[in-house]
């Protein structure tokens, strides 16, 4: 009676599951909602500020305000990331999706895809909708900067790509944690307390620094990369390492622990 | 079918299941029957691999829980009927599950009116009363119309026309030809439910019987007769070899049974105030039988 089923039918199962359980409950929205509309909304306020400030000294980095307002968004994905496992492990229903699912690295894998994708389409619309408002209330003092210019499409992909990332890395920590006030501390310590290394006084500050995920971050969105951290081919290297090592502890733990 | 073979799971220092083994056969709505702490939910968790165990194993069919794909449409169980998401609605909760199994939408449905529960099929969850849980949790456990069933505690906290209709779904699930494991605290319960039992304290086995069985080999069966003249028919009575007892106002006799008594009486003219046969509840067999490994002994009757 058992066929087998292949492996690439299993995998659609397990992440169209996810999609479900994904899109029937409202924190989902609400996090969203966060991640695009805050960003969106600070990075045009940003640039307002920048466009009149008096502007004697060294001419400000057009993308900085899309980076500046990208790192409140953060906060709004990861959490969404920490609750995909924290609340199936607050309210038991964890049980229940492994006995239908056993192989739970299989349940990881599905979540970080819909996770990772659904962040990855929410930065992106954020990143490149953040960057038209900036580019078009900068470009009425001249300060503005075009999508045709080289280096930009990458640091504006990257913008996007950083939503992607950290909620990757909060269902990783809500698969350790297994709770949500401590998956978000962590992912708040991880993020956050790293760059404090980064004030640590020359040059060790910057080489301390350029590991951390926020400076890999901003060398990928900066038009000008400082020079004292990763170039921004290793800084790529750098800010996916930290969800790829997440996600890997994540993996080791969750089928060792008793659901 | 399930197997457990000496199944022993540790937490820490605490010994919650130790050297079980057992098997339930299909065809039965089989109790797992143990005082609260006995190591049936843990029990259950392992089968489902959802506990690693220290030792021993637990097999569905042959195999171990893990190496099932899309075992859903092999094993259905509910361990926590408000083990869910509150603000998913009834639908989407069974939706996601069913899906990671490969079952479809119109399953779904079907198993939302099997159980009852089409007409709040979009409400959210945190509206729903524990028995609507239960149901719910039951259209879970069905969704892949599977050969095994496994339930943990599924009338607790119902009210009666709950109860009553589990026992009766559980018993044609049975008589379906399929493996129906239910586990209970309570004799009374499964007394009515199950025709095998599986009694188990302190993780280990006490019993693997029938019910009919357990009622049968651990009854004390006997006679309580009152008379104005009870002395002169207990010299009667002992004189055919039977025993007698003197309790409260009357004597319970072994060893002859009520028409004999009552005929015994007639005969010397003895006038009987009462003749009642005796036997030993279900309940009290499974007390005597866990009375040792009860986890904790309650010091008065609530």
């Amino acid at each position: 009676m058992t066929t087998p089923v292949p492996v690439t039918v299993r995998a659609r199962d397990l992440i169209a599951s996810e999609w479900i359980k994904l899109r029937s409950v409202r924190s989902t929205y609400w996090t969203l909602l966060v991640a695009v509309a805050t960003p969106i909304a600070l990075s045009s306020l940003v640039a307002v500020t920048l466009a009149n400030a008096p502007g004697q000294g060294a001419k400000p980095d057009p993308l900085l305000p899309g980076l500046i307002s990208q790192e409140y968004a953060i906060l709004a994905v990861g959490v969404l990331g920490v609750l995909a496992f924290s609340t199936e492990y607050g309210t038991g229903l964890i049980r229940t999706t492994f006995a239908a699912a056993p192989r739970r690295r299989a349940v990881l894998a599905a979540k970080a895809a819909v996770i990772g994708a659904l962040t990855l389409l929410a930065g992106e619309v954020v990143a490149f909708a953040s960057f038209a408002l900036v580019q078009a209330v900068l470009s009425g003092k001249h300060l503005g900067v075009s999508l045709s210019r080289p280096g930009v499409p990458g640091a504006v992909l990257a913008g996007g790509l950083l939503l992607a990332v950290v909620a990757t890395m909060g269902l990783g920590l809500g698969a350790i944690v297994r709770h949500t006030a401590g998956g978000i501390a962590a992912l708040v310590g991880l993020i956050f307390l790293p760059a404090i290394l980064g004030l640590l006084p020359a040059p060790w500050g910057a080489r301390v620094g350029r590991f951390t995920l926020l400076d890999a971050a901003r060398q990928l969105t900066a038009l000008h990369p400082a020079t004292d951290l990763f170039a921004p081919a290793l800084s790529l290297l750098v800010l996916l390492a930290w969800p790829a090592l997440t996600l890997l502890a994540a993996a080791l733990t969750i089928t060792r622990r008793d659901a | 079918m399930i197997e457990v073979d000496q199944l022993v799971k540790r937490f820490g220092a605490v010994t919650a299941v130790d050297g079980l083994s057992f098997t339930v056969r299909p065809g039965h709505v089989t109790g797992f029957l143990g005082p609260n702490g006995a190591g049936k939910s843990t029990t259950m968790r392992v089968i489902l691999g959802l506990d690693a165990p220290t030792s021993g194993t637990a097999r569905i069919n042959g195999q171990n829980y893990q190496q099932l794909t899309r075992p859903l449409h092999q094993v259905g169980a509910l361990l926590d009927a408000s083990a869910l998401h509150p603000g998913r609605t009834a639908e989407a909760h069974l939706a996601s599950i069913a899906r990671s199994n490969g079952i479809g939408r119109r399953r779904v449905a079907e198993m939302l009116q099997l159980t009852g529960l089409e007409s709040v099929a979009s409400r959210r969850l945190k509206g729903f009363s524990l028995g609507m849980k239960q149901r719910l949790g039951i259209a879970v456990a069905l969704l892949g119309d599977p050969q095994i069933l496994m339930f943990d505690e599924p009338v607790n906290g119902l009210d009666t026309e709950g109860i009553a209709w589990i026992r009766q779904f559980l018993k044609a699930l049975a008589a379906d030809g399929r493996t129906v494991l239910v586990s209970s605290h309570l004799m009374s319960e499964m007394a009515q439910t199950a025709d095998r039992l599986i009694v188990i304290g302190r993780g280990r086995l006490i019993a693997d019987t029938t019910t009919a069985q357990l009622t049968e080999s651990s009854a004390r069966r006997d006679v309580l007769v009152r008379s104005p003249r009870a002395a002169e028919l207990a010299a009667l009575i002992q004189a055919r070899g039977a025993t007698t007892k003197a309790e409260d106002d009357g004597l319970a006799v072994t060893g002859l049974d009520a028409p004999a008594i009552g005929d015994l009486a007639a005969g010397a003219g003895i006038a009987l105030h009462a003749l009642i046969p005796r036997t030993a509840s279900l309940e009290d067999a499974y007390l005597d039988l866990t009375g040792e490994a009860a986890d904790f002994r309650a010091g008065a009757t609530p």
